[in-house]
């Protein structure tokens, strides 16, 4: 285990590094030996997670605190008392209220919602078990509603394990609503109910006790002795299940894996056994690389970024991915390709640099132990997987990591990797120009402004919430802010989408426009850091002042709070002929006469939505 | 039997010499949780398992050490 964050903090680091957790009394242990020492948690990040489960949950307040030590994380567990999670749900002055959680586990499980019809199903007629699904489903949403009713915290709703016994055997299946059919309907209920909603997510308890195995998960003499439903002895992988959530909440998920080549994306070495002698493809020693590769490519898909860090002959390999049929990944995949004879740890950077992420949203692949050792000494933000001698192990390695959760996915997001891909080739291009308005002017850029609507306010929510460079006010907004901005009618939300010749950006910038008649008020107006420079603000400024004139508006009023992180906003109404009028409670009030002309970049295509 | 009593010591966090036939769950360390703790980690250790009517009986240090050298035994 290592210690993922660059959490400088040498003593834990050692403690939690190299303590053995082979069994709940390690974790225990290790939990009390911390707790005692809070300088061992200096610098590590905050967060309250409440357990609410329907039996004893004992144990899993250490492991889950182990669990993210690791990760340089310091929770703070409210777990409630033995039985009580319904009324410290239902009663508003409860502990788990004033507790202030962040994160709720709500984990009712099977036998506790059924009570006698789990055992005894058939003793009820066909017309009452058709209900059951309708009943127990409205009693858990009642508590998910109380819950949402009283706190923002994410709520982490356990699905219920689908029993794998029944009395009636094999015709279990040809009943009406059979006790298998009810909890698979209550299963997909609670999947649909909440499809949509970002506060609730079904976590799929279900399928974590097929991982382990239905006839291990519970041991049935703790169960009868001590009411523990899931077997201590895999407790951790529970809570590790949990870290996928924990994860994305912190900022700690990662956005970019970077691959080495050789006996990594394929097997032998390209430079030794050449491109016919390398193994990749549908034969029994080139399928694990074939595979894993298609894998990455649906991480691909999903937004995840690649990279390829590779101590090889450039040509040789450049070769392969261009040319070679069973190649999966090919260079219009990656966003970044360091093909040399550099080490491994100035590339790393150098992929970081080139991608402009930071090295800890960095993971590593490599099956050559001394790179994976020497980029984790030097580089310890970077997660470098333990990769596993036996190829054939590599897809299982890599499916299960939860490093790369997000608790929402837009279109913009599953474009991710394939925009950072085109990114490159547009630095390529820069590269290689010789003025920057030839550069800027072959782009070929097509901007598209309109007003939001259902299919762009989480985009335009989540731009608000992660844009930190280019912003000029830094006011974060939920999708149901921006939804009621979108139905006020003194509110202008618009879009801005950017299309170029090298691809389709999606959205990357955002205005919220007040009409105060006279004055509008430009109440925030951002851009994604990848597209500044491109002149896509001052199209969108052009924008702003032509619909404030047409509507007699006198002056635009722009607003400027700094933040730690927007220097790169810092001169842009300066620039483009506002004046500073007002400095009060932090924020500026530059203004802008709109009779003024203003010039709008003529290389840049509108398209008006 | 050295084995045993550093299992015992190590799940309960508890002093190894303290550790002896009379040490039972009169004291605050074995409580119902680490009893179940106790058994299972035992059970892992050990490759065995144990029913649930030896998990009740278990009330002493000397108890369980009874009963692990039948059951090992029993294994021969």
């Amino acid at each position: 285990m290592q210690l993922q964050l660059g959490v400088d903090n040498k003593v834990s680091k050692n403690i939690i590094t190299f303590t053995k957790l082979n069994s709940i009394s390690d974790y225990i242990r290790l939990y009390n030996q911390i707790e005692k020492q809070p300088e061992l948690k200096v610098g590590f990040k905050k967060i309250k997670i409440a357990i609410l489960a329907s039996f004893t949950a004992k144990g899993m307040e250490q492991v889950l605190s182990v669990k993210c030590f690791q990760l340089g994380i310091d929770p703070k567990i409210h777990v409630s008392d033995y039985n009580q999670y319904s009324q410290e749900i239902l009663d508003k002055n409860s502990q788990l209220y004033s507790f202030n959680p962040e994160v709720i586990l709500l984990f009712i499980d099977s036998r506790t919602i059924f009570g006698d019809a789990y055992f005894l199903p058939y003793s009820l007629s066909v017309d009452v078990r058709k209900n059951v699904s309708s009943k127990k489903t409205s009693e858990i949403f009642a508590l998910v509603e109380q819950i949402k009713n009283n706190t923002s915290a994410k709520i982490i709703l356990h699905n219920l394990e689908v029993p794998i016994y029944s009395p009636l055997g094999i015709v279990e299946n040809k009943q009406e609503h059979g006790i298998i059919e009810i909890v698979q309907d209550i299963n997909s209920a609670l999947r649909n109910s909440y499809k949509s909603n970002g506060q609730v997510f079904i976590f799929d308890y279900d399928a974590f006790c097929s991982k382990i195995g239905k006839q291990n998960i519970i041991d049935y003499k703790m169960y009868y002795l001590g009411d523990i439903k899931v077997h201590l002895q895999y407790i951790p992988d529970l809570c590790d299940e949990y870290l996928a959530y924990i994860k994305p909440l912190l900022s700690l998920s990662k956005k970019c894996i970077v691959l080495d080549l050789d006996n990594t994306l394929w097997g032998g070495v390209v430079g030794e056994d050449g491109f016919d002698g390398i193994k990749l493809g549908p034969t029994p020693d080139g399928r694990s690389f074939w595979e894993f590769q298609k894998y990455l490519l649906s991480l691909f898909q999903r937004g995840i970024i690649l990279a390829i860090n590779s101590k090889n002959n450039s040509d040789d390999a450049l070769k392969v991915i261009r040319e070679h049929p069973y190649m999966v990944l090919r260079e219009k995949h990656f966003a970044s390709m360091q093909i040399n004879w550099n080490d491994k740890i100035s590339n790393m950077k150098l992929i970081a640099k080139d991608i402009n992420i930071g090295l800890d949203s960095l993971v590593f692949f490599d099956d050559d132990k001394l790179n994976r050792e020497m980029v984790q000494d030097a580089l310890p933000q970077v997660h470098v997987v333990k990769l596993p001698d036996d190829s054939s192990l590599y897809l299982k390695t890599l499916a299960s990591l939860t490093d790369f959760n997000t608790f929402q996915l837009t279109d913009e997001d599953k474009r991710k990797g394939q925009m950072y891909a085109e990114q490159r080739k547009r630095d390529e291009s820069l590269a290689s120009a010789t003025d920057i308005n030839q550069y800027l002017r072959n782009l070929q850029m097509e901007v598209t402004i309109k007003k939001a609507d259902s299919f762009t306010i989480p985009r335009i929510s989540q731009l608000t919430q992660k844009t930190n460079q280019f912003n000029m006010t830094t006011r974060r907004y939920l999708e149901e802010n921006i939804l009621k901005f979108s139905k006020d009618n003194s509110f202008i939300v618009l879009s801005v989408t950017v299309v170029d010749k090298f691809g389709d950006n999606g959205i990357v910038g955002c205005a919220i426009i007040e009409n105060k008649g006279v004055k509008w008020r430009v109440d925030t107006f951002l851009f994604s850091c990848r597209v500044i420079g491109r002149y896509i603000e001052n199209l969108l400024l052009s924008y702003i002042i032509n619909a404030a004139k047409k509507q007699n508006a006198k002056i635009l009023v722009g607003e400027f709070i700094e933040s730690k992180k927007n220097a790169p906003a810092r001169n842009f109404y300066k620039e483009n002929g506002f004046k500073l009028v007002e400095k009060k409670d932090q924020i500026e009030y530059w203004e802008y006469d709109i009779s003024k002309f203003y010039s709008s970049p003529d290389f840049i295509k509108l398209i008006e939505g | 039997m050295e084995k045993l009593r550093e299992l015992v010591a190590r799940v309960f966090g508890v002093d190894i010499k303290k550790i002896n036939d009379e040490f039972s769950r009169s004291s605050v360390e074995w409580d119902s949780f680490n009893h179940l703790l106790l058994v299972s980690e035992i059970e892992k250790e050990m490759g065995i398992t144990l029913t649930i009517q030896d998990t009740e009986k278990i009330k002493t240090f000397g108890d369980l050490r009874k009963l692990l050298s039948k059951v090992n035994k029993k294994n021969e």
